[in-house]
């Protein structure tokens, strides 16, 4: 698998520190499931956090605190690591949202081939997964803010080229994105937005009046 | 914090993993617990909450440490990312999604763990020489990165820059740490 599109280095950054909100973070997750080189620039960007934590002033613990703590060793772990399934199509970081089988989702039909499925996360950004049967899916949609996109099974093309499984594509609103969904396996993608997203076949006419095509 | 230093604080992580040390662990609490404290402090968590949970953090090293690895991480930088967690959960209230660092499948890099004497230990400590040795306006948005949890955006319009010079500065960084370590792609 070769994976071209990658999320970039302000993102993986962004993971790494923990400044990333829970949706984007699910994005660059999810992208280094499939990506080593973006897994070994998160474990590079992990250790300036461990530069800064030992850089960082202490601050002094109150007396009894390890005394408190010590008290607490024996108690019971929760589970501590819960196994991912390696031979679901679905990544590992995205497996605790929507389980290990994509096609047993309750997808919600939006036409044309299209449907979606949002993903519950807190914070600013929304998630959700697109689904798009081959070659029928032009699924444009328009979005006011950022939108990452990450191909999970299948692929896509538009103006910009070809994305396929593990690439992840950035635009934003002053791109007219067109994708179509390739012919081959159905294409599953993982959109975050800062912005709801508005399918255009839903509401061709508004949208088009909104943004002047 | 020298070379010998973080070897000394990774021994007493793996001596907490394999036999349950209390003596290594006191020391690994007062070395880091201090230092989570004043992170999340840096963060801009109150004295209480940043405490509370710099215990919770020491606890999860005890739980953790028999999967401490130091081939993949220093123990600074293992517990940075467990306060980084702690931090997202229980100030945030988000959850956290994390690669499973102990499946095979998600191992770091391919040619890493197929040279067997890459070192990590070193390789970090060529990452901190790199850093210590970038422009002073790349180890600045870096630091904030890690310390004033904003989106670049934000951290942009606070230092009166252009968007772009800040996105620019974290490429010339992260690439410069890529450099570090030999890994051209």
């Amino acid at each position: 698998m070769s994976i071209t599109h990658h999320p970039g280095d302000e993102l993986l950054l962004s993971y790494a520190s923990g400044a990333a909100g829970e949706a984007v973070a699910l994005l660059v997750a999810s992208h280094a499931a499939f990506c080593p080189q973006c897994r070994a620039a998160v474990q590079r960007a992990e250790a300036t956090g461990g530069r800064v934590l030992a850089d960082v002033a202490p601050v002094p613990m109150s007396p009894k605190a390890y005394d408190a703590l010590l008290a607490r060793l024996d108690e019971p772990a929760r589970e501590l690591v819960r196994a991912a399934n390696l031979q679901s199509a679905v990544p590992a970081p995205l497996q605790p949202y929507v389980g290990t089988d994509f096609e047993a989702l309750p997808w919600r039909h939006v036409g044309g081939g299209i449907s979606h499925l949002p993903i519950k996360t807190r914070g600013g950004m929304k998630a959700r997964l697109i689904r798009a049967e081959p070659g029928s899916g032009v699924y444009t949609h328009t979005h006011q803010g950022e939108e990452w996109t990450l191909v999970l099974t299948g692929s896509y093309s538009d103006g910009t080229g070809r994305y396929a499984a593990g690439d992840v594509q950035s635009t934003t609103p002053e791109i007219s994105h067109e994708p179509t969904a390739d012919a081959g396996p159905v294409c599953i993608n993982l959109a975050v937005t800062d912005a709801p997203l508005v399918f255009r076949g839903l509401l061709p006419k508004l949208v088009a009046k909104f943004h002047g095509f | 914090m020298d070379v010998g230093e973080a070897a000394r604080l990774n021994a007493l992580v793996v001596a907490v993993g394999r036999a349950r040390d209390r003596t290594a662990f006191q020391q690994l609490f007062d070395h880091f617990a201090p230092r989570v404290k004043g992170y999340l402090m840096r963060l801009g968590a109150g004295n209480a909450v940043a405490e509370d949970l710099a215990q919770e953090a020491m606890l999860m090293l005890w739980r953790k440490a028999a999967l401490f690895d130091p081939a993949k991480a220093s123990a600074s930088t293992w517990i940075f990312t467990i306060a980084r967690n702690l931090r997202i959960d229980a100030i945030r209230k988000e959850r956290r999604p994390e690669l499973d660092p102990n499946e095979p499948a998600l191992q770091p890099e391919a040619q890493r763990s197929a040279d067997e004497s890459f070192d990590w230990a070193q390789a970090e400590d060529r990452l901190h020489a790199a850093l210590a040795g970038l422009p002073r306006e790349q180890a600045e948005i870096i630091q904030l990165s890690f310390l004033a949890e904003k989106p670049h955006s934000l951290i942009a319009t606070e230092l009166g820059l252009p968007l772009g010079t800040v996105k620019s500065r974290i490429r010339l960084a992260m690439a410069r740490l890529r450099q570090a370590l030999g890994d051209e792609s």
